[in-house]
């Protein structure tokens, strides 16, 4: 861009008195002030968007793209909910790709078999409902191919077919009984380490502090995984990658605005206030992360996914038992860094403690629930991927902000610091592994 | 240019004029087949299975149920010698074909149908074949039957470019139930698009008086990832499923078995509620044996001659389950 003609006026203080008059452009007729000087910033916002929609108009009519390649583009469809009762197999089928597409036959294990549709014809991302009567039988693997009017065949596997959750209040209050179980009830068994972390002495304080950002970064890892791997199974046109990014760019810029605007107390080490607000932080990094591991699990008990066992809610729950250790680091801080006026959470009442102590199970706990609901019974698996983006981002900035705070401590990288660190992750590996 | 004038009289002559003087030999009709052509309420009890929809065989340019009794005997005549001649222009071109509901092929074929007019004639007849090639690869009619190595139809003895011509000429021997199919490489491409017929040699003494009919199984790998997806005899899945074939109990049947399947090393034939006499490639009087099913691996092809004693509805199908699900299934509505 040359200045000559797009910014006529121009202005830079301490360089050179303010030119009224504007200076000939090169395109401009000298003399004459520009018309795009008098023109409105919105007017001129608004022009390169008016020749994007022109340009646009011209690829969609003139499709050079196809005198190129010659070809049309490769039909897609995407199952994305089956619905299984018995007898009878219900799936929810999005055209995802670049075409229209005729769902013209099903077929199940290698069988043609007969279905009905809402729609055959699916223009681009349209949907349809495909029913078939078929005696499927629990837990032995269906195999569904759907092919289109030019031949080409989707495949969709259920490993583990069993009747779908119905969204009902029997369900509802099942999944969230479940949801209780593995969130906040071992959180709240993990903050009960509070009282031993506030009578330690600063050094394991601070090892308690370095344990909490151990674990947020297992967090953020273990977010990643799961988001790209829930990415994998969005719809081509959800762009599952693209979703996870928004999800963690967007989390971590939201979050980092939100902690710039409260920096002033951020960097008051010791301070109780300080202690609860990082508290908080952490409890919020971690009820993301659940919900979308709500989310995830929900949406695979409901497509039969996983063998939802005991093994697997014991495992759940020692995981998140560590997290409620991470919430507990932080308030640790507030009795024994300083025991000064500062500290009011000494003062506070019995009550307000106890309250302040369950809104952060909750926060960090309860995510799980929705989840489990959401993905439980009404999003496809694809939604996870963006779940898991913001967690991953709000977590990586939680992490960020917990160690920034215990390094403005003056806290040093003692070997006791990182053999917390390194206990978090290797806890939240291993109980991981349980899980998996 | 050549091409494309060629090409619109494809849809009118060519096709029109061998076509129809193929139907002209049908066998009588005894009697109206029992019901209407029936819908899946006809369908042989198989709760759910099969496709849904229909074909729709009008735009396809072709019927299985007709293929199933379409004998081509070209133009008859004599030659100086006094042999009798049997003359044909078949003509090669792409074609999109429904080989399911709704399911379109990219085929290439003999005269617009897949499988190409079962070419019929009698041991020692000459067969004189003006084939033309309409579409934009080579194409060949390899027969398999005595000829001259020149009359082969492989690449480099009567493989016709784009637009070109060749006449085959052989006498028909033996007798028995053989086939044709194109020979251009990629030879499992050419064969599996579509470029196949049945080629059948009566003896000069004839056969007992019978009901014939043809059945070519066959095969479509719809989305060319070298597995089939659909199964059939005479292209269309469950075409003799969905309208069944109509038959009369005491009548002996004689029904022709080509096997071109692409990809799966074998298919086969099961009767139902019946045994047949077997005779391999069709080249005996006599049966070689008395069964219910036989398998069959590619180009391999029997004359099956079987008798209803009742009235009723009986399946017949590919006794490769598999198969059979996917299309190549049918009934025989006998009456």
């Amino acid at each position: 861009m040359h200045g000559g003609d797009v910014h006529p006026v121009e202005q830079r203080d301490g360089e050179r008195p303010i030119e009224r008059r504007p200076r000939p452009g090169r395109l401009g007729r000298p003399g004459r002030p520009g018309r795009l000087a008098r023109a409105s910033p919105l007017a001129l916002a608004a022009t390169p968007l008016l020749a994007l929609v022109l340009v646009v108009a011209v690829l969609l009519v003139v499709d050079p793209v196809r005198a190129v390649t010659g070809t049309v583009p490769v039909e897609s469809l995407a199952v994305e909910r089956v619905v299984l009762e018995p007898g009878r197999i219900e799936l929810r089928v999005r055209n995802d790709g670049r075409t229209d597409v005729t769902l013209a036959q099903v077929q199940v294990n290698g069988a043609y078999w007969q279905h009905t549709t809402d729609e055959p014809r699916l223009g681009r991302l349209g949907g349809t409902r495909v029913v078939l009567d078929y005696p499927w039988e629990r837990g032995v693997p269906l195999r569904i191919a759907l092919v289109t009017g030019t031949g080409v065949v989707v495949d969709h596997e259920i490993d583990n077919p069993r009747e779908t959750l119905r969204p009902s209040g029997e369900t509802a209050r099942r999944l969230a009984v479940l949801g209780l179980l593995i969130a906040p009830v071992p959180i709240a068994i993990g903050l009960a380490w509070l009282p031993a972390v506030r009578r330690s002495r600063p050094a394991w304080f601070d090892a308690a502090m370095a344990f909490t950002v151990g674990l947020l970064a297992f967090l953020v890892v273990d977010s990643a995984a799961e988001g790209l791997d829930a990415a994998g199974e969005a719809p081509g046109v959800l762009d599952g990658v693209g979703l996870f990014a928004v999800g963690a760019l967007g989390s971590v810029a939201v979050l980092a605005a939100a902690g710039d605007a409260g920096r002033g107390t951020v960097r008051m080490p010791g301070h109780g206030d300080t202690a609860v607000r990082l508290a908080v932080l952490v409890a919020v990094g971690i009820g993301l992360h659940n919900f979308g591991e709500g989310l995830a699990v929900g949406a695979a008990i409901s497509t039969g996914e996983v063998a939802l066992g005991t093994a697997l809610v014991v495992a759940f729950t020692l995981h998140n038992a560590t997290e409620g250790l991470a919430i507990a680091g932080p308030l640790g801080g507030a009795a024994s860094a300083s025991p000064g006026p500062g500290v009011r959470g000494a003062r506070r009442s019995r009550a307000w403690v106890v309250g302040a102590l369950a809104g952060l199970i909750a926060i960090s706990g309860l995510p799980v629930v929705g989840g489990l609901w959401l993905g439980g019974l009404v999003l496809p698996a694809g939604w996870a991927a963006l779940a898991f983006g913001v967690a991953a981002g709000a977590v990586a900035q939680v992490a960020w902000a917990v160690a920034r705070w215990l390094h403005g401590r003056g806290a040093a990288l003692t070997p006791l610091n990182a053999g917390a660190f390194v206990a978090a992750v290797v806890a939240m590996y291993l109980t991981g592994v349980l899980a998996g | 240019m050549r091409r494309r004038t060629f090409l619109a009289r494809l849809g009118a002559g060519a096709l029109g004029g061998v076509g129809t003087a193929a139907m002209a030999r049908k066998r009588p009709q005894a009697a109206a087949p029992a019901g209407p052509a029936g819908g899946d309420a006809h369908r042989g009890g198989h709760d759910g299975m099969g496709t849904v929809g229909r074909v729709d065989h009008a735009r396809n340019g072709f019927d299985p149920h007709r293929i199933l009794e379409d004998f081509d005997t070209g133009t008859v005549s004599r030659d100086r010698q006094g042999r009798v001649v049997h003359e044909y222009e078949i003509v090669t071109f792409p074609k999109d074909i429904e080989v399911a509901p709704g399911v379109v092929y990219p085929a290439w074929t003999y005269d617009g149908r897949v499988p190409g007019p079962t070419i019929r004639v009698t041991e020692g007849d000459r067969v004189r074949i003006r084939f033309v090639n309409g579409s934009a690869h080579p194409h060949t009619m390899h027969f398999h039957g005595f000829h001259a190595a020149g009359m082969d139809g492989v690449p480099g003895a009567g493989e016709v470019e784009p637009g070109a011509s060749f006449t085959y000429d052989f006498v028909a021997e033996p007798y028995g139930t053989h086939l044709y199919h194109c020979h251009s490489l990629p030879l499992r491409e050419h064969l599996a698009r579509g470029l196949y017929g049945a080629f059948i040699v009566d003896p000069a003494g004839g056969r007992p008086e019978a009901h014939e009919m043809v059945m070519v199984m066959n095969a479509f790998d719809t989305d060319f990832d070298g597995e089939n997806e659909v199964y059939a005899a005479n292209t269309v899945a469950f075409a003799y499923d969905v309208d069944p074939v109509p038959l009369h109990a005491g009548e002996l049947q004689r029904l022709h078995v080509v096997n071109v399947t692409e990809h799966d090393p074998l298919n086969s034939i099961h009767l139902h509620a019946t045994f047949f006499r077997l005779f391999r490639t069709g080249t005996s009087l006599e049966p070689h044996e008395v069964t219910d099913v036989v398998t069959m691996g590619q180009a391999e092809r029997h004359m099956l001659e079987f008798t209803y004693r009742e009235p009723g509805r009986y399946m017949f199908h590919a006794h490769q389950t598999e198969f059979s699900e996917l299309g190549w299934t049918g009934i025989f509505e006998v009456s």
